[in-house]
């Protein structure tokens, strides 16, 4: 079995999910982005009144906004929605997350449950960690760091 | 003179003849533990200079539809300026903010990868250390590109099967 195989077969349940930040669509762009800053995640959902996402505010669409020095007091989230809304199902197969990441360059996709109610958030994230978590001795032992490696050698 | 006998070209014995290539479950295996990141697109990747405005990097940020840029010095990478340092670092004071040089502001010594570090290497630094954009330098240290979740997943997609 291949490892697109894995990706048909395994559902979105099974990859990290973190929690959605949700505002209206009348929630001011400061607003959102103190929620965005207090949870670390870089995006908050836009529900209509009945909870169904209807549009994204991202780190994008904060920066589009400070690039045109528009005030983020003054400018609801609905005033600068990110195109790159994706709501799939937690029963979905990860093959959607994945050629969404890869395909179309999302960084966040939302996930709800049969039922239609959102439960959390995943993307560019949740799909590096399944990968990675796939081939631990491919990835998990790769020793990080930021000092150039002709430094970390030892001895003469 | 030393003590080191002359060799007869006839004993020598290749130390490597013994040799077997490790052996991998699948290609995808092989890729992330073999394939060195330049073989993977690294390019285009965005810079700017340590004492850019942070206003000048906001907007390039948006102009190139970027999410980071590569803060430099010379040839010498010394830090990243993403949309992530904008939200927690930036946003909510841009006005007094946005005429200071982005060195004051950005992530100052990230994680790097290296050319010749394997793909692996790459996606540990997204899924382990968790940037969404690693740079990648030379061997030499100079700034080569940076790799991201979608370039990494673009790599890999030849091999899924």
């Amino acid at each position: 079995m291949g490892f697109r195989d894995e990706l048909e077969q395994d559902t979105v349940a099974s990859l990290p999910l973190r929690d959605a930040i949700v505002v209206q669509h009348d929630t001011t762009a400061l607003n959102a982005v103190k929620l965005m800053r207090e949870k670390s995640l870089g995006c908050a959902v836009i529900v209509d009144p009945g909870g169904t996402p209807t549009g994204l505010f991202s780190e994008q669409s904060l920066v589009a906004m400070l690039a045109r020095d528009l005030s983020l007091a003054d400018h609801p989230v609905s005033d600068f929605t990110d195109a790159g809304l994706l709501v799939v199902k937690s029963s979905d197969p990860v093959s959607r997350v994945w050629d969404a990441v890869e395909r179309d360059g999302l960084r966040f996709v939302f996930v709800t449950d049969d039922e239609g109610r959102l439960i959390g958030v995943t993307g560019q994230r949740g799909i590096a960690e399944y990968l990675a978590e796939r081939f631990p001795q491919q990835v998990l032992v790769q020793r990080l760091g930021n000092t150039p490696w002709m430094q970390q050698r030892e001895g003469a | 003179m030393n003590g080191t006998p002359p060799s007869d070209p006839d004993d020598f014995e290749d130390p490597l003849s013994n040799y077997e290539p490790t052996q991998y479950r699948s290609e995808l295996h092989r890729v992330l533990a073999e394939e060195a990141i330049d073989d993977m697109q690294s390019t285009p990747s965005a810079q700017v200079t340590v004492d850019t405005s942070i206003r000048g990097a906001t907007k390039m940020l948006s102009e190139l539809k970027v999410s980071s840029l590569l803060v430099v010095k010379g040839d010498t990478l010394v830090g990243i300026f993403t949309e992530r340092d904008v939200l927690e670092k930036v946003a909510e004071n841009y006005v007094e903010l946005a005429d200071q040089p982005v060195g004051e502001v950005m992530s100052a010594d990230p994680t790097v990868v290296y050319e010749t570090d394997p793909v692996g290497m790459a996606l540990a630094g997204i899924a382990v250390a968790g940037h969404r954009h690693v740079p990648v330098l030379k061997v030499d240290g100079t700034v080569m590109g940076i790799v991201s979740p979608k370039r990494v997943l673009r790599h890999l997609s030849p091999y899924l099967n």
